[in-house]
């Protein structure tokens, strides 16, 4: 098993390199580009001086001579054919250098480290949330499969699933936060986060975090609740139960000492993915609660083509990825005996 | 129906395998009467039925019959007969909330179990009743080691049993059922066995809290022939040892012939004969019961003879006759016998013949057909 997972890690290389060529590749053939974008800021910037001072008219689209602009092109890389800029670029991933940002102009890392924190509470928060849930739900939901309680559960979780998350989010900030007026209207923090306690930083987070992690979870339950619950009913249905409950086990002990188990190993296949929550986010959620997290970094990062930022966010969450897919694997060899990757001595 | 003499002339083949068993029998039989009571299980007059789609539908019907300590029962009939059903009613197991028991009672040492509490229930499952099933396969669990099933088994019983005390006891019940390498498999899981293997455990796990009733749902239509064989004949030996009644379920006859003293033959739910082993395989009364034997391939037919069969299927279970429920399939069927459902009646042994009942048992003939000396006279 273990040299299994070992060329598990050892493939991460050629498919982490496949996935960056191919989008290295696209940024470099979609028209319109940072220097593209710069010299369209140029020209606005100077139209609007032309207006103010009726100075230069009509000069501004043209700022740039031809020479500048190949200097520009030379600066990011852009004189070279698409390989050669690539191997440049994987160079310098391999130093742990991603670049600079053509819109900061501050190195990407930086960029993109400063919405860690951000991602990594809502990914943490939402996941704990959801797990925390979803599986007694479904635990009880499978147990009174049928009863009253379990219809009306199955309607709010899948009412929640049907509804988009930015519509649940902006209903609930124009409810609580505008017209109540209960929770603030965006932002991750107060603005005079920095003079408050620890408390009381605690405390302002939370409260900033309410609306949006509703809106988060709102559709994230009804997956793995149902999942949870069928696989749980398929476990109960399963003969070992009825030999544990004929051995004279109490039902709702062999709920937890046989069928449990059996039913997270479904789960378990997607648990190891959860580690990529530290880089997705919803744009369209950050957008409207106005947090400064990854979803809305990668948006913005492609809209402004800032592709040192579109590529950096690439490495991080591809290579989140594949390591996710191992994790998972792992957990599904911890919860199931009966798996045996890869070597020749698996067993039926 | 000129064949149906071939059965009343010869003694059914296997019936030579039964007879021997009955003396068997009869001796465990003898000593556990002296003992306990001698009535260790007695169904009177189940009924369970389903609540499906299309209404409820009566899976078994009045089904009656005893085991006494130490015999072996078999229950024979063909799939969806309600075999098996009336096992799981015995053992309370029956799908919830779906499968209940509708009328009867089910007296396990003159205690009502089908009108205990769940508690009691525990109490007695796999302690003083113990089950065995036919997929050994799916019937343990895939994610245990073999040692805490087994373990569990015991403990469930005897609480307060310690670690290495209850290990201790899982390797004798390993040794007890012929498991090699004992400590070994105690720390393998299921898929890591064989099929054989696997049921031996399963037995293993059964015999765990020494129950004075074990039954077996077709512990052996799931295993290779062979296989079939070790386990009968494992049966048989803890039967022996530990001097339990077994209630063995099966379509195989010869199954019966190797193991049982008593048979009980079921039809669409209802009880179509009963009678000792060797007595139904000498005067099979019910039609049904002489078309399953007819059916069995004996070594003496000629090669590639076809295989006599019983015509037409098993009436659908929403639509029941109200008459005999064999009555359309049967040759000797009349009109009373779509009119009216036979009743379960006492048949006398038949001259010239010493009496197959053992001293000291009830068990008789009873067969439920309108016609069986019509029958019998072919």
């Amino acid at each position: 098993m273990t040299s299994y997972f070992i060329r598990r890690f050892l493939l991460i290389v050629p498919t982490f390199i496949g996935v960056t060529i191919l989008v290295f590749a696209v940024t470099r053939l979609v028209p319109g580009g940072p220097i593209e974008r710069m010299l369209q800021e140029a020209a606005m910037a100077g139209s609007d001086v032309a207006a103010s001072t009726s100075g230069f008219a009509g000069h501004g689209a043209s700022s740039l001579s031809d020479a500048q602009i190949d200097q520009l092109k030379a600066y990011y890389g852009f004189d070279k054919p698409v390989i050669v800029g690539y191997a440049e670029w994987l160079g310098k991933v391999v130093e742990l250098d991603l670049g600079t940002s053509t819109r900061y102009s501050e190195p990407v890392w930086d960029t993109i480290k400063d919405r860690f924190p951000i991602s990594i509470f809502y990914g943490v928060t939402t996941l704990i949330l959801t797990y925390s849930v979803c599986i007694p739900l479904g635990i009880v939901k499978a147990i009174r499969h049928k009863t009253t309680f379990d219809n009306l559960t199955s309607a709010v979780v899948f009412f929640g699933y049907a509804i988009p998350g930015y519509v649940v989010a902006i209903a609930l900030l124009t409810v609580f936060a505008g017209n109540l007026g209960w929770f603030p209207l965006s932002g991750f923090v107060s603005d005079d986060f920095d003079d408050l306690g620890t408390l009381g930083k605690v405390a302002d987070v939370a409260y900033h975090a309410v609306l949006p992690l509703i809106a988060y979870l709102a559709g994230s339950f009804a997956v793995t609740t149902m999942l949870m619950k069928n696989s749980l009913m398929d476990n109960l249905a399963a003969e070992y139960v009825r030999t544990a409950i004929a051995k004279g086990m109490a039902f709702r002990r062999a709920v937890f000492a046989h069928a449990f188990r059996n039913s997270l190993v479904p789960i378990a296949t997607s648990f190891g993915n959860n580690i990529t929550l530290i880089v997705t986010g919803s744009f369209l959620i950050e957008q409207i609660f106005n947090i400064d997290g990854f979803g809305l970094l990668g948006w913005e990062s492609l809209v402004e083509r800032d592709y040192p930022v579109v590529m950096g966010i690439l490495v991080i969450s591809s290579l989140l990825f594949m390591v996710g897919n191992i994790l998972s694997d792992i957990c599904v060899a911890l919860v199931d005996p009966r798996v045996k990757f890869g070597s020749g001595e698996s067993s039926q | 129906m000129a064949s149906v003499g071939e059965c009343d002339g010869n003694p059914h083949p296997v019936a030579v395998a039964a007879s021997e068993r009955e003396h068997e029998g009869q001796q465990f039989a003898r000593r556990a009467v002296q003992g306990a009571p001698a009535r260790l299980l007695s169904v009177e007059n189940l009924s369970t039925a389903f609540d499906t789609e299309a209404g409820r539908v009566t899976v078994v019907d009045e089904v009656s019959f005893e085991i006494d300590a130490s015999e072996t029962l078999g229950l024979v009939g063909e799939s969806g007969c309600g075999k098996s059903v009336t096992a799981l009613s015995i053992m309370g197991l029956l799908p919830r909330p779906a499968g209940s028991i509708v009328g009867g009672r089910i007296l396990f040492r003159g205690e009502d179990l089908g009108a205990a509490e769940a508690l009691r229930l525990q109490q007695v499952r796999g302690n003083r009743i113990a089950m065995i099933f036919q997929e050994p396969m799916t019937a343990l669990n895939p994610v245990q080691r073999i040692g805490r099933q087994l373990a569990e088994a015991y403990t469930l019983h005897a609480p307060g049993t310690g670690r290495n005390e209850a290990k201790g006891r899982a390797l004798e019940l390993l040794d007890q059922v012929g498991i090699p390498a004992a400590e070994r498999r105690l720390t393998e899981y299921p898929h890591q066995l064989s099929g054989g293997m696997r049921q031996r455990v399963m037995i293993a796990m059964a015999l765990a809290s020494r129950p004075d009733l074990l039954i077996a749902d077709e512990p052996t239509t799931a295993l290779d022939v062979t296989i079939q064989a070790q386990i009968l004949e494992l049966l048989r030996d803890l039967q022996r040892e530990t001097g339990m009644a077994i209630l063995f379920i099966t379509h195989d006859l010869g199954v019966i012939a190797e193991l049982c003293s008593r048979v009980v033959v079921m039809y669409a739910g209802r009880i179509a004969e009963q009678a000792s082993a060797p007595a139904l395989f000498a005067n099979p009364r019910h039609p049904y019961t002489r078309g399953l034997l007819r059916s069995v391939p004996r070594l003496e037919d000629d090669p590639k003879t076809v295989l006599s069969t019983i015509p037409g299927t098993v009436p659908d279970i929403h639509e029941l006759p109200t008459g005999c429920r064999f009555a359309n399939r049967c040759p000797h069927a009349e009109d009373i016998c779509r009119r009216r459902a036979p009743e379960l009646e006492e048949t006398p042994v038949p001259e010239g013949q010493t009496s197959p009942v053992p001293e000291g048992q009830t068990s008789t003939h009873r067969v439920a057909c309108h016609r069986w000396r019509a029958v019998e006279a072919v």
